[in-house]
């Protein structure tokens, strides 16, 4: 059974909603720009990064109900709305124990953990914060997803390292497909914060040279990547109005000797001509050799590989941007062509049918089929 | 799970589980009949506040046990890679999959994947290793925070760590519903044999202690002095506490084909949430009725034919009167036999629903139900059948368990004699 995609929400370095973003990709803008980043001995570094705008709840989420909500929560939520909004469905008219949430998430509430340690540190370990503390928990963005819109269906929250995102589509469709919800909003949210950054940097993970603020080139680098951080929130239903189709998914593993969870599913699903086959190369040298053995299978089968990191940026659920990304492709019709630092690839032709392909380096695959409606 | 034409008769084939009151289904068997908590000063960190709130701390050696693993190789810088929370993780999975009679090349011959919960993951090194660098910072020390300990904070760690020893090439994800995680992850996995999507499924959850936790609970105000006392009209609160619990999962066909025992069945899940409050349960218990009646339903049964309930019974005052509300609301009240196991193992977080998972499948098998220990006068906010020594159950087919977590994550799990 496949689902369509109905509403997507997405607030990254490209703007604060689905119409900024796609406005973005389709123009060839790059998100990257120089950012500080205060170390924990309390200098400041200016570095290339992909730095999410502010979550804008105007219209969309009554004030108050934002107060309580850290950054990312305030991102998910947000997106939760607009996605919503654009697929045309009202909450408050459904049956609540009909819509699921599912969100995939890599660190979680990061920031807020890191506050909540500092309140203990600071205050003594019987005087840390309680509103800290609950709201460190990773179901965090899932929960303050269902308290806004009353969800009360399936909520659920998966960390798999770069795979979260496309585990919760998975999983999210499996809850359509079991019938226990008519509605589920799949998202994925991972945050930047200057610890995780000083950290990436130690490894030689990031980027610090300020020249590649122009942007990755996901392809031709083979030392570091250029972090960012964002969410992404997508409306799947079983029928209705598409902007797309999710025809199927696979999660997996590459490192265990299996099948290949990307050809499996292309296969299970009658291997469909694909037009396109995205993934998350993001010009870490661990990734790009995982990813050079990949392209080289679709090269074989003469499918052009792209991955849009160049002008949005990498993190761990940066799969959710690529997601809205091959979504706008297929309901718009036309073809964004990947940034290299900052400069529009080769164009490509508009496609109809991406088949995603996500190898993490830590061993997990997963891979979705998406066609145009 | 719904026994239909288009779905499969889930089987249990090995249990795994450590904890408070020891390493081994043996030992907690043996502890849950004695009547003997788990409970004590915790010792992994220094802290004021040790003396004052006990804790159900592992006081195994996780290194030796690790090395009692066949081809584990337990040395210094292999378990270094480790944090606590996959250490416990490895040992109940390894008694699992030695019970259910599965290598390693079993699970990878069968596309074996594997579901866990947790929560606080490799916490317990990455907030020391960050507390450590953040004092240093303050003294003008140029130490760095250390990556190994960020990598290992995240959940994805155990799972990598399970999928490296045991093989495993289907689909490895952890699951951070907080404390329902575990439960979450076993309905999950059996969701997915249940569909036919694998034949065989590691499941189950685990958490170490950490300093998050602890102090977080404390935070709350919501840890007891004296211990957990479930149900009890004058309870104070919760023990944290530390373990894992995992099951092997197969299809009933998959288990019989190859001449497996079968323990007992995963018959029924059921999941919901309150959309409430970040901590505090639904007032009325909504949502835990919510996903009991989901798992009754999910599993073909009655309330009636529920012959016991082993409840999430944190012992905080919220938690427990309204779970008391929800089962009497749905099973009618002093209606089954009902207890909580936290007093033996504190609360294990995203481990607890995996551990009592292993606990119900040991009841059903030895037709015994567990003691609510440390119960002196129970509640009064509704009317409980609770088990206050090991009670016989001859009989008994089909036991509920309840998991709930922060966020208002409700899940309920029906499990059955395998016969």
């Amino acid at each position: 059974m496949s689902v369509i995609v109905s509403g997507i929400g997405v607030i990254s370095a490209l703007g604060g909603n689905a119409h900024a973003f796609g406005e973005s990709m389709a123009q060839g803008i790059s998100g990257c720009a120089l950012h500080n980043f205060t170390r924990l001995d309390g200098s400041v570094v200016s570095a290339p990064a992909y730095v999410a705008v502010n979550a804008d709840p105007q219209g969309l989420i009554e004030p108050r109900k934002l107060r309580r909500m850290f950054r990312l929560a305030r991102m998910a939520a947000v997106c939760a709305r607009q996605a919503l909004q654009m697929a045309g469905r009202d909450p408050a008219a459904m049956d609540p124990a009909r819509i699921g949430v599912v969100f995939g998430t890599s660190f979680g509430a990061l920031e807020i953990t890191q506050k909540f340690i500092d309140s203990y540190i600071e205050n003594g370990d019987g005087h840390a914060s309680p509103l800290n503390f609950m709201n460190s928990v990773h179901g965090i963005l899932a929960s303050q997803i269902a308290m806004d819109i009353q969800a009360t269906g399936v909520n659920l929250t998966i960390s798999q390292r770069d795979i979260s995102f496309e585990a919760a589509l998975a999983q999210g469709m499996a809850a359509l497909e079991s019938g226990k919800v008519d509605l589920v909003l799949v998202g994925g949210a991972d945050e930047i914060t200057p610890l995780m950054h000083e950290v990436c940097s130690h490894v030689l993970m990031v980027s610090l040279d300020p020249n590649d603020a122009r942007g990755l080139d996901p392809a031709a680098s083979r030392s570091t990547l250029i972090p960012g951080d964002g969410a992404a929130v997508v409306v799947l239903e079983r029928q209705g109005k598409a902007l797309a189709r999710l025809q199927g998914t696979g999660v997996g593993r590459h490192d265990g000797g299996g099948p290949d969870v990307a050809l499996s599913l292309h296969g299970a699903l009658g291997q469909p001509a694909l037009d396109l086959v995205t993934n998350g190369r993001d010009g870490f040298v661990r990734s790009a050799a995982v990813y050079d053995q990949r392209e080289y299978l679709w090269a074989a089968k003469g499918v052009n590989c792209v991955s849009h990191r160049g002008n949005f940026g990498t993190w761990a659920t940066a799969g959710a941007m690529q997601f809205v990304a091959n979504v706008l492709m297929l309901a718009n019709r036309q073809y964004f062509a990947p940034l290299a630092a900052g400069q529009p690839a080769a164009v490509g032709k508009t496609p109809a049918v991406i088949l995603h392909d996500a190898a993490s380096t830590s061993g997990v695959h997963a891979a979705y089929v998406l066609t145009a409606e | 799970m719904p026994h239909s034409a288009s779905t499969q008769p889930v089987a249990i084939t090995g249990l795994g589980a450590i904890g408070a009151p020891g390493r081994g289904v043996a030992a907690i068997d043996l502890a849950l009949q004695q009547g003997r908590d788990g409970l004590g000063t915790l010792d992994l960190w220094q802290t004021e506040l040790a003396a004052h709130y006990p804790v159900g701390q592992y006081r195994g050696d996780l290194a030796a046990d690790l090395a009692l693993v066949p081809g584990f190789e337990a040395t210094p810088a292999h378990l270094a890679r480790l944090s606590r929370s996959d250490q416990l993780a490895l040992v109940a999975t390894a008694e699992a999959a030695a019970q259910a009679g599965l290598s390693p090349a079993d699970f990878a011959r069968t596309g074996a994947g594997a579901y866990l919960g947790l929560s606080v993951c490799g916490t317990l090194a990455s907030e020391a290793e960050y507390t450590s660098a953040v004092m240093a910072a303050k003294q003008g020390s140029r130490k760095r925070p250390p990556p190994a300990a960020l990598f290992t904070h995240e959940g994805a760690s155990s799972l990598d760590a399970l999928a490296r020893y045991f093989k495993l090439n289907g689909p490895t994800l952890s699951f951070m519903t907080a404390c329902s995680s575990g439960a979450n992850a076993i309905g999950l996995a059996a969701e997915r044999i249940a569909r036919g999507q694998a034949s065989v499924m590691l499941a189950g959850g685990a958490d170490s202690l950490s300093r998050i936790a602890y102090y977080g609970f404390h935070s709350l105000q919501v840890v007891s002095p004296d211990g957990p006392r479930p149900f009890d009209r004058d309870r104070k609160g919760m023990s944290v506490g530390e373990g894992a619990g995992v099951v092997v999962l197969e299809s009933l066909a998959h288990a019989r084909a190859r001449g497996a025992r079968v323990l007992g069945l995963v018959s029924g899940y059921g999941h919901s949430c309150d959309a409430h409050h970040l901590t505090a349960p639904h007032p009325q218990g909504a949502g835990a009725v919510a996903a009991m009646r989901a798992a009754l339903q999910s599993a073909g049964l009655q309330a009636a034919d529920i012959g016991y309930i082993n409840a999430h019974g944190t012992a905080t005052l919220d938690n427990d009167r309204t779970e008391a509300r929800a089962i009497a609301a749905l099973f009618g009240e002093n209606s089954v036999p009902v207890s909580s196991i936290k007093r033996f193992f504190g609360h294990t977080l995203a481990a607890a629903g995996a551990i009592e998972a292993v606990v119900c499948v040991r009841a059903l098998q030895q037709q015994v139900m567990p003691q609510n220990l440390g119960l002196r006068q129970a509640l009064d906010d509704a009317r409980l059948d609770l088990v206050t020594m090991p009670r016989q159950a001859k009989g008994m087919r089909h036991v509920l368990s309840n998991s709930f977590g922060f966020g208002g994550n409700n899940a309920a799990l029906v499990f059955s004699t395998g016969d």
